[in-house]
């Protein structure tokens, strides 16, 4: 597991995919992109990770917090959907107008909020999904 | 009375959000969290079971049906969820069971107990309810994969290789269907341009008759392959009896009833008139699944091979009840229905019941064989086990005066009036088939003796494993005893089911695009 040009590439490279996928994550409401690709892009870098200093280095950094996360994702999700409720519909986009002093207006609505929980949801899962993978790769190997 | 339609997204939502909850505990595997995750589990199930049957006496109560467009976007753009009463006896059933095998779950898991096992029902129930809502064929294939996902992982959990290997076939198999049924979907949206069934429903009289038997056929294979009828079963056996005996009897009860569900609500409502010609068809698929089904029974040799193989027998019988459901004649075909939709509902609580009880006594001897005397003597060995067996088999098998003997006798009513004598021939035939086949199970595995003992991993807790079985027994025991009602909302349920009209007008599908905040709610 010595790859070693991968280990100093990666240095580069997470924190290039981090800032990417939360740039996706942002533009996607309006282009391509949104949580689904963001999540993906930040599973890319923790496959990165696996593959640059082996899964156990992984599952021993992050391991723990990734089902939690889905569910924190899940219960986002859920939220930004029931949301819209008082106004009388189950999963009808809500809007709040925040007014920054200097910066304009800043819509947020619960599509974000939506996008948000997914991302979560995708990046803990196919990450958790690679590490599983990565599992009987190694023992095979021996 | 009119209902807030928004209580029809809470089925779906309320077992999301109890999984989503119960992941939230789920960092370490210890056997603290998992009664967290199953305490929020039991929450979230009988909360849910109270939902449906608020939704059910709301439909089937009232005679009305509840629709819901998601997003208040109008019916054939956006999502929509239909709960007619039907849907409402389906939701309310899939909540009873959930629950009770919960319990039993509660009462049997070992090993396997940390691996997020309550979140993943929690994920099924998801699927089924939402299928059972589904307004659209989209959704509809789409709660079919979420459930699909959720009980491929229950059965290959704990990974052992008869059981990834079991595993393998369901899932191949399951997809194959889903592949068709996604294919079947784009024809539909390619040729008619929507996928919505009420719009369906009305632009589905116009299409070519071709188009017709194209897409009738192919959702046919589909949903059959679901449902497990005759030449499409085989994933059923092969898969069923590996799981821990708490999955088996959810699968069982549940699963291959979404694809029935799914045939009886497609067929009466796109194609009334078409399915008329196909009666000898569905009837000869449904005498053939029965008669395949017991004869599969009687050739294995353990305790949940039998009772699975006879899941495919009970479901031929709910074919016949949408065979004769099919014919011309208005009257009949409510009838025939009704019996069916009744054979439903006394299948899915009498299946689980013996799947349940089945795979306890699997666990308290430690072997479920039944050749050389390795199952035996349960009757000493814990005997209220023996005791809701025993009611179980025989409401299963059709004994007065349990749930079985009158949905049985509802479908061969039906069946002599309308003159099809040699199909209420074949069911009871198979009826006496599947007695004889109980009593087998009965001798062997209860009554008669231990002679080669096999030490048990766990003893089930017996309180908790018996106490579901026992209910459900007592809920078959009741619709035997007090038809009347029970038969006269699937009665209800059956109207609705067959009046097409009615659906459309609920949903009231437009042509038209109006921007949102023009339309009137």
């Amino acid at each position: 597991m010595a790859e070693r040009y991968l280990a100093l590439l990666d240095r580069i490279l997470t924190p290039i995919l981090f800032v990417l996928a939360i740039i996706f994550l942002i533009v996607g409401h309006n282009e391509p992109g949104g949580g689904f690709i963001a999540g993906l892009v930040v599973a890319t870098a923790f496959l990165m990770q696996i593959l640059a200093r082996g899964d156990d280095f992984v599952r021993k950094l992050i391991g723990v917090y990734l089902q939690p996360t889905m569910g924190v994702g899940l219960v986002i999700a859920i939220f930004s959907a029931v949301l819209s409720l008082p106004e009388g519909a189950f999963l009808l986009g809500t809007w709040w107008k925040i007014s920054l002093p200097g910066a304009g207006v800043l819509e947020i609505g619960s599509p974000t909020l939506f996008d948000i929980g997914v991302f979560l949801v995708v990046s803990a899962f196919v990450t958790s999904y690679l590490l599983e993978l990565s599992r009987p790769a190694r023992g095979n190997r021996r | 009375m009119d209902v807030n339609a928004n209580w029809l997204s809470v089925p779906i939502v309320l077992p999301l959000i109890g999984a989503a909850v119960a992941l939230l505990v789920s960092s370490r595997v210890t056997p603290k969290q998992t009664r967290t995750q199953r305490n929020i589990a039991l929450v979230t199930s009988v909360t849910n079971l109270f939902v449906a049957l608020f939704l059910l006496w709301q439909t089937a109560g009232q005679d009305q049906r509840v629709a819901l467009q998601i997003g208040l976007w109008p019916a054939p753009f956006g999502i929509t969820l239909v709960a007619d009463a039907f849907s409402a006896i389906m939701l309310t059933l899939t909540g009873l069971l959930m629950l009770c095998v919960m319990v039993y779950a509660a009462g049997t898991l070992d090993e396997r107990e940390g691996l997020n096992f309550y979140p993943l029902l929690l994920f099924l129930l998801m699927g089924v309810n939402g299928a059972f809502v589904a307004g659209d064929l989209f959704n509809l294939y789409v709660f079919f994969e979420v459930l699909l996902m959720a009980s491929f992982v229950l059965l290959s959990l704990g990974g052992r290789p008869g059981q990834v290997n079991g595993g393998l076939r369901y899932v191949l198999l399951n997809l194959m269907a889903s592949t068709i049924f996604l294919a079947v979907t784009g024809v539909v949206y390619g040729t008619l341009g929507t996928l919505n069934l009420a719009h369906l429903a009305q632009r589905m009289d116009a299409a070519p008759d071709s188009l017709r038997v194209v897409v009738a056929g192919m959702l046919l294979v589909a949903y059959g392959s679901k449902a497990g009828i005759f030449p499409l079963f085989f994933w059923l056996p092969a898969s069923y009896h590996t799981p821990h005996p708490a999955v088996t009897a959810i699968f069982g009860g549940l699963l291959t009833k979404v694809g029935i569900y799914a045939l009886f609500r497609m067929y009466p409502l796109l194609f009334p008139d078409l399915l008329t010609q196909w009666q000898p068809l569905i009837l000869s698929i449904a005498a053939l699944t029965m008669l395949v089904g017991v004869f599969g029974a009687m050739a294995v040799n353990t305790i949940r091979r039998v009772l699975s193989f006879h899941v495919i027998s009970q479901v031929g019988y709910m074919v016949m009840g949408l065979g004769l459901a099919l014919s011309g004649n208005q009257l009949a075909a409510g009838f025939g229905m009704a019996a069916g939709i009744f054979y439903i509902v006394h299948h899915m609580i009498v299946k689980t019941a013996l799947l349940m009880a089945g795979g306890a006594a699997e666990l308290t001897v430690g072997t479920g064989r039944l050749k050389r005397g390795y199952l035996g003597g349960l009757v000493k060995r814990s005997p209220v086990l023996a005791g809701v067996f025993f009611v179980a088999a025989f409401s299963l098998a059709g004994v007065p005066p349990s749930s079985g003997f009158i949905s049985k006798l509802g479908l061969l009513q039906v069946a002599l009036d309308a003159q099809q004598w040699w199909i209420a021939g074949v069911s009871l035939l198979v009826s006496l088939l599947t007695l004889m086949s109980m009593i087998r199970l009965w001798q062997k595995g209860f009554a008669g003796p231990q002679e080669d003992v096999v030490a048990p991993l766990r003893r089930p807790n017996l309180r908790l494993t018996v106490a579901p079985i026992a209910l459900l027994v007592a809920v078959s025991l009741a619709i035997g005893v007090f038809s009347g009602p029970f038969f006269e909302w699937s009665s209800v349920a059956a109207r609705q089911v067959l009046d097409r009209q009615g659906y459309i007008s609920t949903v009231a599908p437009t042509d038209q695009i109006l921007p949102i905040g023009e339309q009137s709610h």
